[in-house]
């Protein structure tokens, strides 16, 4: 049933998790990607507006305002020429024109590198006509006054210089306005650009966040089945493995049943009729001794299917239980093998069922095999515990030990854990301090009488 | 809990930096002079009288003025106080200048009326300079209206020569002034500061309350032209503003200082303008001047502004050869304290010197540069004191009354010791005029400054920890007498110092016109140069400590035992 189960899970696993993942991945960076192009250019059109624009815009009308500022000095210095009680003749102003004219030239200067992003050639050449036009009249005044033509050149001053730094003082006026509105343009756009920066990048937390939750939960999701999936594998691994050792006990019973019941019969009946035929053959007569050694062999051969029976499946545990059958293995084992058991009971003995018997038998059985083949300890302690709740069984050597983590698990020892879980018990295996193992099965009394039951 | 204590203990580290310049104050600037406070011991009893009312007319918030001078040619310096008067229509009492004679024995005597200087003017500052040569040194003095000459007739009286000067055709809200030989023809012009056109009739009502009148910024006033007088050499005076490239109508100028600021051997001059671009007249060597404040990085501050220029002087504080300059700013505004970068060039490195943040919140007025402690580099002394008494009201951090400050120069740095040289000294005051001069001749730099509506100080310096000096007076031949734009430089130990014989410089004021060169505890030095305005030059060697040289052009000098 569980094999029939298990195929179309199993296909089903076959489209692996990567593929989604790998699309969820490719969706984000490919959202990151695109945002980062998108700010890249919102950006560069921020810095082109702000750099061409803005900061263009404010050095010009600096300079516009110090042109303003110049032209407000030229108007209070004109107003001051023009004052009647003002004692100087006009040529003391030329130092103070000349000032004002190098600061204004290189204000104009400045200005018309600024300007000349936002502002057309006929624009740039009024405004230097304008003032060049200005400083032919200035000029002109200073002529006059030097000339001693003090009343002509006041005269000048308030017909056409006062007129001409008046419609200067506007022209600069208009182009601050200009700068002023050109800047409230750019500030709108720019505050459009940082609304709609802000609107994607709303968008694009939105989608990445999206893509991360949906990436999230599809892992989760697969992980899921994954070890849904595990845990069925290793409960049919185990499965699997409890249901070969039954049929190994089983089988391995009943060819131990076999030989001793049929082959032992046999062998016994052929024991008894040689014995027979051999007293009725005359005292040193060649065919009693023949039948003599004929007997002997299939006495031995019956020795040996016994042995051969005990080994496969003691009878006496399912007759005398494990207790005895303990008490008769150790020894058998010092015996065939050459190791010092010390073997130590505690507490006081109750049934054990035939089932559970087998499986702390056949745990003991590889443990003290591990012990023979792998220790190099030629002593070993076995001491078997009745408990109230449990029995417990524990072999201990001296030897080399192993490391319990290491990644190559015998299959000694995951047969030995099979067993344990077959009665409902655990096998623990550690590194003795000091040296050695110790093997550690711990059976819970319950299951034992359970499936004595 | 932890983020408390971790707050608590950075509040703590900040308090501790915060208390660290303190107690690097503590510590390591006790000044090694004393101040004492000697006007009444002296005899100067004098109050400004600024003539307020109650109209706030604007002169009123401005005086006046003070100068050490040695005007009986005795080599004891005497003392010159400028003073206003009561405004017509407000007659209540009389109010002359004062000039005290030095006593020789650390008191004065108030020779005002046997001078014949007992005359009421409406004064402002000073400028003390021998325009004739005779030897002996005449006073002219700025004021609102009439500026006034009085020439010094050498048997302890003056005359007033304004008219026969030449120098009474112009009226004007005058300033500082000084006198300085622009032309090197061996006798000193006249440059004169104006402030802003202003006459009783038209001063303009300006309030901070809305309803009471309170004195106006000089923005409400046009500005005025300063003056630059020729001396023909006959006695008389002429008029060379208009020709020689400084008449400048939007000028609100408070301060001005001699200098040669490239170095080229002919003096320009720094005019420090009240809410207006400072002006540097760059001497053309033609009798003719231009403005290259602007190049220079004088004009404005460096955050572009024109700020309200008060007093200026100059002094190589760097002991570089190039001279340093110092402007005293408004409120708000800190002491400009400008090196030379190259020469011709000027960098503004009051806060990095640590004189603009403490300056920050005061009204400065008069400035100096001196060597205070006599170790061998150029201390400041500022006077403050603002111009409207309810100014607390608007600005709770500024003060009407402040108190003086003494920066002393540490290797490049500047301190603020006013308060730890005793006498009284950072006692609060509506301080205007400053200066300097040895009164009691031991050698050290004794201060003298002056208060709007309030009496005069004089600060007798006693030094402490035995630094001494070298003193020269010098006398030109060639040169004007006054010796006015000579450049004294003194070697020793391969350092050297430079300071020029100047009028002028501080505000309203001048300072004595024998140089002082602290040496710190040397006894000697190697030589000392002199660039005689002439172009002569001369070099003495092997000079000692503790004595005053007494050096007249090409003629070699003459030590006196002592000061």
């Amino acid at each position: 049933m569980r094999y029939s189960l298990s195929v179309p899970t199993s296909s089903r696993l076959e489209r692996s998790p990567a593929s989604g993942l790998l699309l969820g991945l490719v969706i984000t960076l490919a959202v990151v990607v695109a945002y980062s192009a998108y700010i890249r250019v919102q950006l560069a059109g921020l810095r082109k507006l702000q750099s061409d624009m803005v900061d263009r815009g404010r050095k010009d009308s600096l300079q516009l305002l110090r042109l303003q500022n110049d032209l407000n000095t030229v108007a209070l210095a004109m107003r001051d020429m023009l004052d009647a009680g003002e004692p100087y003749p006009l040529v003391a102003w030329s130092a103070q024109f000349d000032r004002v004219r190098g600061d204004l030239d290189s204000a104009l200067r400045l200005e018309e590198q600024y300007a000349e992003v936002h502002r057309t050639p006929e624009q740039r050449a009024y405004l230097s006509q304008q003032l060049s036009q200005f400083w032919d009249a200035v000029d002109r005044i200073f002529l006059l006054a030097r000339a001693g033509k003090e009343t002509e050149a006041r005269d000048q001053i308030r017909l056409s210089l006062q007129a001409r730094q008046a419609a200067l003082s506007t022209t600069v006026s208009r182009l601050l306005i200009e700068n002023n509105e050109a800047e409230q343009q750019a500030d709108a756009q720019i505050e459009n650009i940082y609304n709609g920066v802000q609107r994607q990048l709303y968008i694009f937390l939105t989608a990445a966040l999206i893509a991360i939750a949906l990436t999230s939960l599809y892992l989760i999701r697969s992980n899921r089945q994954i070890f849904a999936r595990l845990a069925a594998l290793s409960a049919q691994r185990s499965d699997l493995a409890q249901k070969l050792i039954a049929t190994q006990e089983s089988t391995l019973r009943h060819i131990s049943r076999e030989l001793h019941d049929e082959f032992g019969q046999v062998l016994t009946a052929i024991g008894s009729l040689l014995s027979r035929v051999e007293k009725q053959v005359p005292q040193g007569a060649p065919l009693r001794e023949d039948l003599r050694e004929v007997r002997e062999i299939a006495q031995s051969t019956l020795n040996n299917i016994r042995s051969l029976s005990q080994a496969l499946h003691p009878v006496l545990l399912d007759e005398q239980g494990l207790e005895s059958t303990l008490d008769w293995y150790i020894p058998m084992v010092e015996r065939q093998t050459g190791l010092k058991l010390h073997y130590e009971k505690s507490g006081a003995a109750y049934p054990v069922d035939a089932t559970a018997s087998v499986q702390v038998y056949r745990v003991l059985q590889e443990a003290l095999n591990n012990v023979k083949r792998h220790a190099g300890a030629q002593e070993a302690w076995v001491r078997l515990q009745f408990q109230n709740d449990s029995i417990s069984l524990e072999v201990e050597d001296h030897g080399k030990g192993f490391s319990p983590d290491a990644g190559h698990q015998g299959i000694g020892l995951v047969g030995m854990r099979e067993r344990a879980e077959l009665v409902g018990g655990t096998l623990q295996v550690f590194r003795r301090e000091g040296g050695g193992t110790i093997v550690r099965l711990v059976v819970p009394a319950e299951k034992v009488e359970a499936h004595g039951g | 809990m932890k983020r408390r204590e971790f707050l608590s203990g950075s509040a703590s580290a900040g308090l501790l930096g915060l208390a660290w310049p303190g107690l690097l104050h503590a510590t390591s600037a006790a000044p090694s002079f004393r101040f004492a406070d000697v006007t009444q011991h002296a005899g100067i009893q004098f109050q400004h009288n600024s003539g307020a009312y109650g109209g706030k007319l604007l002169p009123e918030t401005l005086g006046s003025g003070c100068a050490f001078l040695d005007y009986d040619a005795d080599g004891w310096q005497d003392i010159l106080l400028i003073n206003g008067m009561d405004w017509p229509g407000h007659k209540r009492q009389r109010s002359t200048l004062r000039l005290y004679r030095n006593d020789r024995n650390g008191t004065f005597t108030d020779v005002t009326k046997a001078a014949g200087l007992d005359v009421e003017i409406y004064g402002m500052g000073v400028a003390v300079g021998d325009y004739n040569n005779d030897g002996f040194p005449d006073i002219f003095a700025t004021c609102v209206g009439q500026n006034r000459l009085f020439r010094n007739t050498g048997k302890g009286t003056f005359l007033d020569v304004t008219r026969p000067s030449g120098l009474s055709a112009r009226q004007a809200f005058s300033t500082s002034a000084l006198w300085f030989d622009y032309d090197r023809d061996g006798l000193l012009d006249l440059f004169v500061c104006n402030y802003v056109r202003w006459s009783p009739e038209h001063d303009v009502f300006c309030s901070l309350d809305g309803k009471h009148k309170s004195y106006c910024t000089p923005e409400a006033y046009r500005g005025d032209t300063c003056w630059l007088f020729h001396n023909r050499g006959d006695g008389t005076f002429e008029d060379v503003t208009a020709t020689s490239g400084v008449f400048d109508s939007s000028s609100k100028s408070l301060g001005v200082a001699m200098l040669d600021y490239d170095q080229d051997g002919w003096p320009d001059l720094l005019v420090a303008n009240d809410t207006q671009p400072n002006k540097l007249y760059k001497n053309l060597r033609n009798g003719k001047f231009k403005d290259v404040a602007v190049e220079a990085g004088l004009a404005f501050s460096t955050e572009g502004k024109a700020r309200a220029g008060m007093g200026v002087d100059i002094g190589d504080f760097e002991n570089s050869g190039d001279p340093g300059i110092a402007i005293t700013n408004f409120d708000n505004e800190m002491i400009g304290l400008y090196r030379a970068v190259r020469t011709g060039t000027y960098d503004d490195i009051s806060i990095a010197a640590g004189v603009g943040l403490p300056s920050k919140n005061t009204l400065g007025f008069g400035c100096a540069f001196l060597d205070v402690d006599l170790d061998g580099s150029l201390d400041l002394a500022v006077t403050n004191g603002h111009i409207e008494e309810t100014v607390r009201n608007i600005h709770g951090n500024v003060g009407y009354a402040q108190p003086p400050q003494l920066f002393l120069n540490q290797g490049g740095k500047f301190q603020d010791v006013a308060a730890d040289v005793n006498g009284d000294f950072a006692q609060p005051k509506i301080g205007r005029g400053l200066a300097y001069g040895d009164f009691d001749r031991d050698g050290d730099l004794d201060i003298l400054l002056t208060t709007n509506n309030g009496p005069a100080y004089l600060y007798r310096n006693d030094q402490l920890a035995g630094n001494r000096s070298i003193r020269f007076r010098l006398t030109g031949t060639k040169s004007n007498r006054d010796a006015v734009g000579a450049l004294l430089r003194i070697f020793y130990d391969g350092q050297s110092q430079s300071q020029m014989v100047k009028t002028g410089s501080s505000y309203l004021s001048q300072s004595e016109l024998p140089l002082t060169f602290g040496l710190g505890t040397r006894d000697k030095i190697e030589r000392a140069q002199i660039e005689w305005p002439s172009g002569v030059k001369e070099e003495f060697k092997n000079l000692a400590a503790g004595k005053s040289y007494h050096c007249t052009e090409s003629k070699g000098f003459t030590p006196s035992a002592g000061f």
